[in-house]
Parts: C-alpha cells; sequence; structure tokens
C-alpha cells in the first residue's frame, strides 16, 4: 500500500469472504480499510454479517478467502505468542456481553488489565473510573449475573476499553440502552478516539451515527454496500 | 511482582472453585508417598543390616591335598576371577589341627590318640562386604566347589538365604510401591486439573479472547500441581517420621530392634523423594492441560 504513513491503515481487508459451515455465506468479497485514529459505523439489517465482520478483525474467525491484517499483522500467518498480543491491543465489546455471571463487576473488568500484568493498583483505579464514566459506581461488587442487560452491557464496555487497546470493536454497544446513557457509552468512545485510539462501532442505532461527520459503513447480505447520501471511500476521503 | 500476584491469584481463585477434589488429591498423593517411603525406609535399612551381618561371611572351601605354593597363587587367581574379594586365608592341616587345640583349651587331650593329619586343608574366601556379594553367595560357592581339589564349600547357607528372599520381596515391593505412587499421584493430579480446566472452562475462554497467553492461563494449573508435589510428598514423609518415632519409642526395649539399627531417611534422600513428587505432579498437570485445554 503506497498510503502515506501518516495514514497508516491498522485494519485492512481485502477481498474477504466467510462462509459458516455448510453453506452460509456472512461475508463476501469484502475490502476494507481503517486507518489509525479513525471512528466508524459498521450498520445493516440483522443478519448481515457486522458480527461476523468484527469477529474477523479480532481475530475469533478465520476468512473463508481473502486477507485480514491488523497492525500490520496478517492474521492467517499469526502464530504463538503474537496472538494474544495482538488481542491485548484490540478491545471488543461483544454482542453477548461474555461477562463471568459469578464475578463482580469490578472482577470482570479488571481480567482485560489482568492478563497483560497491569499492577493491582492501576487496575483499581481505572475500573472504578471506569464505572465512574459509565454511572455505575454502585454496582462494583455486584455479580455480573445480578446486573440488568442495560448494565451488563456497559460492564462489557468498560472491560473492553480498560487496557487502553489501539483498537476498540464495539459490537451494538447500545443496543440495551435508553437515549441519556447511550450518551454516556458514546461520550467515553470520544474520550477515547481523541486520544488516538481507533474505534470501529457495529450497529443498528441510527441514532449515534446520523449527525455525526464520521464514515459509515453498511453491509447488506454480507457485502458492503454504498449509503445512500455517503461515500464508501478510501481514508483518503475522510474529513 | 505484577506477574507473581497476578498469577498467584488466578491460583487462589482456582483453588477456591475446586477445594474439595484438591484436598482429596492432596490426600491421594501423601498416602501413596506414605506407602512408598514406608517400604522403601525398611529397604534401606535392610541393606544396611545386610552390610554389617556380612561382616561375619567366608566361605569355606574343603580341599583333599594341601595345595603347593604354586597351586595356591592358581587357586587365589580363579577366585578373584568370580568375584571379588576381601581376603583369602589358607589353612594347612597343622593350622586346622592348632586351632581346634586352642579352642578345646583344657580338653586338648581328647586330640591325644588322634592323627594330626585328620583334619582337611581349606580356604577361607572372605567376600567383599556388600549386598551383590550377599545375593551372589549361592553362585558363588557353587563355583567354588569346583575349583580342583574341592571337597566341600560351607558358609551361613541358611540365614543367608533367607536374607536374600526377604531382601528380594522388599525390592519387588518397593517397585510396585514406587510404580503405584507414579501412577496415582500423576493420574490424581492430571484428573483433578483437568476438572479445575473444565470447572473454567467459560473463563479460560474469556481469557484468550483477552488476550491471555498461553503462560497466563497455564502457570496457575501448574502451581496447582507443584504445589499438591510440595504439600503431599511433606505430609506423607511427615507421616513416616511421626510412625518411625513411635515405632522407636514403643519397640525399643533391650534386643529386639536393637539388634538392627533403624535409622531414618537422610536429608538427601528425602529431598529427591520431594523433588520427585513435585516433578510427577507438575508433569501430570501439565500433560492434563495439553489434553484438556485447546490453546
Ligand atoms: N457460528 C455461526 N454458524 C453458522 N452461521 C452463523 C454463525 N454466526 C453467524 N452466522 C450467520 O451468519 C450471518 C451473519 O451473522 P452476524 O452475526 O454476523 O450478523 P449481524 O449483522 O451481527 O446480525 P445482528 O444485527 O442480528 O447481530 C447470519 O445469517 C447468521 O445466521
Ligand atoms: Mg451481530
Amino acid at each position: 500500500m503506497d498510503t502515506p504513513p501518516a495514514k497508516k491503515s491498522i485494519v485492512e481487508i481485502v477481498r474477504a469472504t466467510k462462509i459458516y459451515t455448510p453453506d452460509v455465506v456472512a461475508l463476501e468479497d469484502i475490502s476494507l480499510s481503517i486507518t489509525y485514529g479513525e471512528m466508524l459505523f459498521l450498520t445493516g439489517m440483522s443478519g448481515a454479517g457486522k458480527t461476523t465482520l468484527l469477529k474477523l478483525i479480532c481475530g475469533m474467525e478465520h476468512p473463508d478467502k481473502g486477507l485480514v491484517e491488523v497492525a500490520g499483522k496478517d492474521l492467517n500467518r499469526i502464530k504463538g505468542v503474537e496472538i494474544p498480543q495482538l488481542r491485548q491491543q484490540i478491545g471488543m465489546a461483544y454482542q453477548d456481553f461474555k461477562l463471568l455471571p459469578d464475578r463482580t463487576v469490578a472482577q470482570n473488568i479488571a481480567m482485560a488489565m489482568e492478563v497483560s500484568y497491569q499492577s493491582i493498583r492501576t487496575i483499581k483505579k481505572r475500573v472504578i473510573e471506569l464505572l465512574q464514566k459509565l454511572r455505575m459506581e454502585h454496582k462494583h461488587d455486584a455479580l455480573a449475573g445480578k446486573l440488568s442487560r442495560g448494565e451488563q452491557q456497559r460492564v462489557t464496555i468498560a472491560r473492553a476499553v480498560a487496557n487502553s487497546p489501539k483498537l476498540i470493536l464495539a459490537d451494538e454497544p447500545t443496543g440495551n440502552l435508553d437515549s441519556k446513557t447511550t450518551r454516556l457509552v458514546m461520550e467515553l468512545f470520544e474520550q477515547c478516539n481523541i486520544s488516538g485510539t481507533t474505534i470501529l462501532i457495529a450497529t443498528h442505532d441510527e441514532g449515534i451515527y446520523k449527525k455525526s461527520e464520521n464514515r459509515v459503513l453498511e453491509l447488506h447480505s454480507g457485502r458492503l454496500v454504498q449509503p445512500a447520501d455517503r461515500t464508501i471511500s478510501t481514508p483518503n476521503n475522510m474529513p | 511482582m505484577k506477574f507473581f500476584s497476578n498469577i498467584l491469584l488466578q491460583t487462589s481463585r482456582n483453588l477456591q472453585k475446586t477445594w474439595a477434589t484438591q484436598f482429596m488429591t492432596l490426600l491421594t498423593v501423601s498416602l501413596s508417598v506414605l506407602i512408598f517411603s514406608f517400604f522403601f525406609l525398611i529397604y534401606t535399612n535392610m541393606i544396611k543390616a545386610g552390610e554389617r551381618l556380612g561382616d561375619d561371611l567366608r566361605l569355606t572351601i574343603y580341599l583333599e591335598e594341601e595345595p603347593v605354593l604354586e597351586m595356591q597363587s592358581q587357586l587365589v587367581r580363579k577366585i578373584t576371577n568370580f568375584n571379588q574379594v576381601e581376603e583369602i586365608r589358607f589353612t594347612s592341616r597343622d593350622d586346622a589341627y592348632n586351632r581346634l587345640a586352642t579352642q578345646l583349651g583344657d580338653n586338648v587331650d581328647v586330640l591325644d590318640d588322634l592323627d594330626p593329619s585328620f583334619l582337611p586343608p581349606s580356604i577361607e574366601v572372605y567376600p567383599k562386604k556388600n549386598l551383590s556379594s550377599l545375593a551372589q553367595i549361592k553362585r558363588f560357592s557353587e563355583y567354588l566347589s569346583t575349583l580342583p581339589g574341592a571337597i566341600k564349600v560351607q558358609y551361613g547357607q541358611e540365614w543367608i538365604e533367607r536374607f536374600n528372599y526377604f531382601t528380594k520381596l522388599l525390592r519387588i515391593i518397593v517397585l510396585l510401591s514406587g510404580t503405584l505412587l507414579i501412577l496415582t499421584t500423576t493420574f490424581m493430579v492430571a484428573y483433578t486439573i483437568r476438572l479445575a480446566v473444565v470447572a473454567r472452562q467459560a473463563e479460560l475462554e474469556i481469557l484468550r479472547l483477552l488476550g491471555a497467553t498461553n503462560g497466563y492461563i497455564r502457570t496457575p494449573f501448574l502451581i496447582e500441581g507443584f504445589l499438591q508435589g510440595l504439600l503431599g510428598s511433606t505430609l506423607g514423609l511427615l507421616a513416616l517420621f511421626f510412625l518411625f518415632r513411635w515405632i522407636e519409642l514403643h519397640f525399643s526395649g533391650p534386643g529386639f530392634l536393637q539388634l538392627v539399627e533403624f535409622t531414618f531417611f537422610s536429608p538427601t534422600i528425602i529431598g529427591i523423594i520431594i523433588a520427585a513428587s513435585i516433578t510427577l505432579c507438575t508433569g501430570g498437570s501439565f500433560s492434563s492441560m495439553r489434553k484438556f485445554m485447546r490453546i
């Protein structure tokens, strides 16, 4: 790629196709590049393949055809200790949360930082800070399994953000939230983005991207299409 | 520091989840160590006793003719060819007669009417004082009886054979209990670790997604195996030690056990037993993880 260094891409997908056995074509011929520090949205109908695309980027699934590169690493070739190293740099807020129900909120969030051997004091401080930002400080010691879905959603977001990753993938982060709480979450993401984190948000929620200046990608039955009044563009066309 | 506090946190979480099984495993490991080291202790003491008993060990070869000097050196060569010996002593007819005479003391006059050459000449062989020569004694005596001019070979046949039989039996028991130790510890530990892995499957899955390295995920389980080995063997050896002291206290009246002086393991042997248990348990934990953890 001859993109100038300043516009180097953190995610580079070239003609990727993902077929779930036996014959569900979840993604077809996807090409996409995301530059460092970008914030963008991924929309599309239910079943269009948003989650699958995020899973390809974080290495949970592998493309059947094509190339997925994250931070310059080809995810098909990556092996050994590089896999956990890369995953520590990606924070994913899962659509199905993936929390441990028998652990407290704080413990669930801390896990993301523990795997990179952060000191216990740093972890404690960060957890409290994030819970305050998401107005959940009173749930610090509540068991994750006892939370409402909206609360669980915020915990999974806090966990994705906790380790200050380079890339945040948020899968339907506001699906269970009221508009006020949605605002809190988006503020958190914007803060992260300002400090340089690349953020990709998959969402149905038109409200959070309609007025934004950011790039919006739309998936339609596994293919990227051009949203009506926007251009799916190379990063060069970004504002 | 950060690394260790994190790993210890993980380990304590593991232990909390499966403490009942962990405890059972710990007991199994200690019991196996106890059984094995019990027999091993008896065995090592038997060997020591055997060495002491071997001090009085000698084979006497009775000869037809008194060997001439040249013949003597040839016999010495033949004997040492078969087995290492401490000493070979030739006894002539006269020596034998004189020895008998001194043994009879005041009653020496019973010999008066006899020909001083009625006692046969003999060779006394003192084998090297170790267990293997004790075990070989029968074959050695058979060999000696084929020497030219030999009439008969004598040694303390009966007790030596009984002793040999006993040590052989003990050796088998030690080997069996050693095998038992290896099997139970590795399998029990592997089994508990498997349970722990299964109990934490969901968590391990998430940890992997969050970017936990193999080391981060495995080390707590390895530490568990290590602790099982360390604590289990220490407990087993402690139990044996107290059993040993108890027997010493209650049975060390005059005579009985005094006959064979009983000693506990040396620090080196204790170290080896503990190290071996740790290796076995950690190995069991490792093999279990390789099988049940999809990393
Ligand atoms: N593990 C799987 N095995 C088989 N098919 C799958 C699997 N995961 C997803 N699919 C299928 O792939 C297609 C895309 O699924 P995906 O979860 O990516 O959609 P989505 O855009 O995230 O939908 P939603 O908005 O409902 O979350 C769907 O048709 C789905 O049924
Ligand atoms: Mg989805």
